[in-house]
């Protein structure tokens, strides 16, 4: 688990503002991620949350603010060679069989055949490889979606609501495939499930209408509320927001 | 720690491709496109060797009725016209998906994070759509084929052209699709704007072609009238150069909007400076003339002596035509000898004298309506006639020089008494079946 120690963080976001038209989506947010960690990035709905992901890859334009890598400023066109970006929603050829449509995402991210095979036994897609997408439920989409994430090589991941549609016992083995990913990167999970949020993250990132209320771990957090140690992460998000 | 290695650009490109492909299979609208081709190209062709052969019958005893007979433009162009019809209605449904699709299901937030431009991207998808399209084909070749078999003439370099021009109308009319799908928000939509361009251009054609000023120009410009030069016979170098400049202008632009990361000003700053320096390029181009005549009845070029002699006018020749442009003699004109002369004669202006009032009676008050005045080096002469053969010698008259027409082979014509019937089952049977187990298979996903 990593602390707020700004010496070994790897990203540095810096002063990020985006607009559409007179809507301030962001405002002037700063963080930091470092290696190995997993941070979480919660907010009520319409906090900015996936704003602030397509801002960060480069799919979104911003107003001001800068992102920086191992303290070398990261300009829209690099980020791919650092960031992956797995949107919340997306239906990637749907009509196309899973084993096609995974083998596809699998060799432009130069990942090796056992890779593949490794993530397909433990999201345990076996059972609909030859199925469309289209035709999965909607746990199964989740996992071929997060099977595709986790085929990508850049150090840092983005993941938008990955949890989203799994039940309790899913979600916890997803939660572990995540660990088990995230010692050789790092990830910014978009959460709206606190009790989830809780369980996997290291330190978090609280929105609320384009703001940043917070950011740290969450005891740092707590003693931002004036909460006693301990606390849930829903107490937090109640007294900050 | 270092950065991971990134698969090689031309590995991401090759699966790229290919996945694109399999997108295209999936798609039913393919298949339906294909299908409806078959059948569309089949009566054309069965339907066109009908009349051909009935004009044939006559023909055949009769000689000077026989050089009429051209396979180019009693089969081909009939063939081929279902080819633009498919082109110009259901082309764009099938483009407007290659971005489209990828917009709506959310892939293209993904492939916009591969280490390849969105331009690279675009040409890929534009590569897969030119393989497949390959595939529309079938049909067409069938009809060569089977014409080849009943016995018919083919030209080869005239049937080379037309299918250059729908080449060319095809990419002009995928790359709309494509922009079409970028900027819209819906495939509904992006499938209106594409129609509305398609559409729009055939309907300029036929309701600004006997217009002047501006909508004469656009009219020359419509992919409808650009279409029509190829399958002509004449391979106009200011054509190709249009379609050409038209299909990049969109590519470029759909990969300036594929990209939602770049901010709007930015976006609408560079589309207008496109804009610019395409349209430039392409007003450039329709000032050219320089053309090849690829008919074997050589029906765009004047006799080679004639050529010679106009090729070496020193002097500006510089004719007025009172007649207003719905008038079909000026079309005649146009067609008989006007384009003959704007591609030989290296220094001509031609000046349109419009009278006062337009409409069929227009000549009632206008004593010089119809007059055609002549003016080469000072000298001066005028005529009422449109015919070639009159007004050369007016030009060599007022140049001061004599020409003696060299002799060419006479194009005898093939004239062709066939029945195409038999070749039904293939266009209306066989393909579309074929199209519609394949639409099924890939249904399936099974691509």
């Amino acid at each position: 688990m990593k602390h707020d120690d700004t010496n070994t963080m790897r990203l540095r976001v810096t002063g990020l503002d985006k607009r559409f038209g007179s809507y301030r989506a962001l405002t002037n947010i700063s963080f930091a991620v470092g290696s190995g960690e997993i941070m979480g990035l919660i907010g009520p709905n319409g906090a900015g949350k996936t704003t602030l992901l397509e801002c960060l890859t480069g799919l979104c334009s911003v107003q001001a603010g800068t992102v920086r890598w191992d303290d070398r400023p990261l300009g829209p066109d690099e980020r791919n060679r650092v960031l992956w970006y797995q949107p919340d929603n997306i239906l990637p050829y749907a009509r196309q069989r899973v084993a096609t449509t995974l083998s596809f995402f699998r060799r432009i991210h130069g990942a090796g055949k056992d890779d593949l095979a490794d993530l397909v036994k433990r999201l345990e897609l076996t059972p609909v490889l030859r199925q469309p997408l289209l035709n999965l439920s909607k746990g199964y989409r989740r996992r071929v979606l997060l099977a595709m994430a986790l085929l990508s090589r850049q150090p840092l991941l983005l993941l938008d609501e990955p949890f989203d549609g799994f039940d309790l016992r899913q979600a916890l083995s997803v939660m572990a495939l995540l660990r088990r990913h995230v010692t050789r990167r790092a990830m910014i999970l978009s959460i709206h499930q606190l009790s989830e949020a809780e369980k996997i993250c290291d330190r978090f990132l609280l929105l609320d209408q384009g703001r940043l209320l917070g950011a740290g771990t969450l005891e740092a957090l707590c003693r931002q509320a004036g909460l006693a140690a301990g606390s849930t992460l829903e107490e937090v998000f109640l007294a900050l927001t | 720690m270092p950065l991971p290695e990134e698969p090689s650009r031309q590995g991401i490109i090759r699966n790229l491709l290919a996945q694109e492909l399999r997108s295209l299979l999936v798609s039913p609208a393919l298949w339906l496109m294909l299908g409806i081709v078959s059948v569309l190209v089949g009566y054309s062709f069965i339907q066109a060797v009908a009349l051909y052969s009935q004009a044939s019958r006559t023909a055949l005893s009769f000689p000077e009725l026989a050089r009429g007979m051209n396979p180019l433009d009693g089969i081909f162009v009939p063939t081929f016209g279902a080819y633009y019809l498919s082109e110009s209605l259901l082309l764009p449904f099938v483009a407007i998906r290659l971005v489209g699709l990828d917009k709506e299901s959310g892939a293209l937030k993904l492939l916009l994070q591969l280490p390849i431009s969105p331009l690279t991207l675009c040409a890929v998808k534009i590569g897969a759509m030119g393989l497949l399209w390959l595939l529309t084909l079938l049909p067409g070749a069938l009809a060569l084929l089977f014409w080849h078999n009943l016995g018919g003439h083919i030209s080869l370099p005239g049937i080379s052209l037309l299918f250059a021009g729908h080449a060319l109308f095809s990419l002009t009319v995928v790359a709309i699709g494509m922009f079409a799908a970028a900027i819209s928000d819906s495939l509904p939509t992006a499938a209106m704007l594409s129609l509305a361009v398609t559409l729009g251009s055939w309907v300029l054609d036929f309701a600004a072609g006997s217009q002047d000023g501006i909508m004469a120009i656009v009219s020359k410009v419509s992919l409808t009238a650009m279409l029509r030069q190829f399958e002509s016979g004449l391979l106009s170098f200011s054509h190709v150069a249009a379609f050409l400049c038209i299909a990049l202008f969109f590519f470029l632009l759909t990969a300036l909007w594929l990209h939602p990361g770049r901010s709007l000003l930015s976006r609408t700053g560079s589309s207008l400076l496109l804009l610019v320096i395409l349209g430039s390029l392409l007003a450039g181009a329709m000032q050219s003339h320089r053309a090849l005549d690829l008919t074997e009845n050589r029906r765009h070029s004047l006799n080679p002596a004639d050529s010679r002699a106009l090729g070496q006018l020193q002097h500006t020749l510089t004719i007025t035509i009172h007649l207003n442009p719905e008038d079909s003699r000026l079309q005649d004109m146009e067609h008989d000898i006007l384009a003959k002369l704007r591609r030989t004669i290296p220094h001509l202006v031609v000046r349109y004298a419009r009278s006062e009032s337009a409409g069929l009676f227009a000549a009632a008050g206008d004593s010089q309506y119809g007059l055609i005045e002549y003016e080469y080096n000072g000298r001066h002469d005028e005529s009422y006639s449109n015919s070639p053969r009159e007004i050369l010698p007016i030009i060599y008259n007022l140049a001061g020089i004599k020409v003696v027409q060299v002799p060419v082979p006479r194009y005898r014509g093939y004239p062709l008494v066939a029945d195409a019937t038999g070749c039904r089952w293939w266009f209306y049977g066989l393909i579309p079946l074929l199209c519609l187990a394949f639409g099924i298979y890939g249904l399936q996903g099974r691509w």
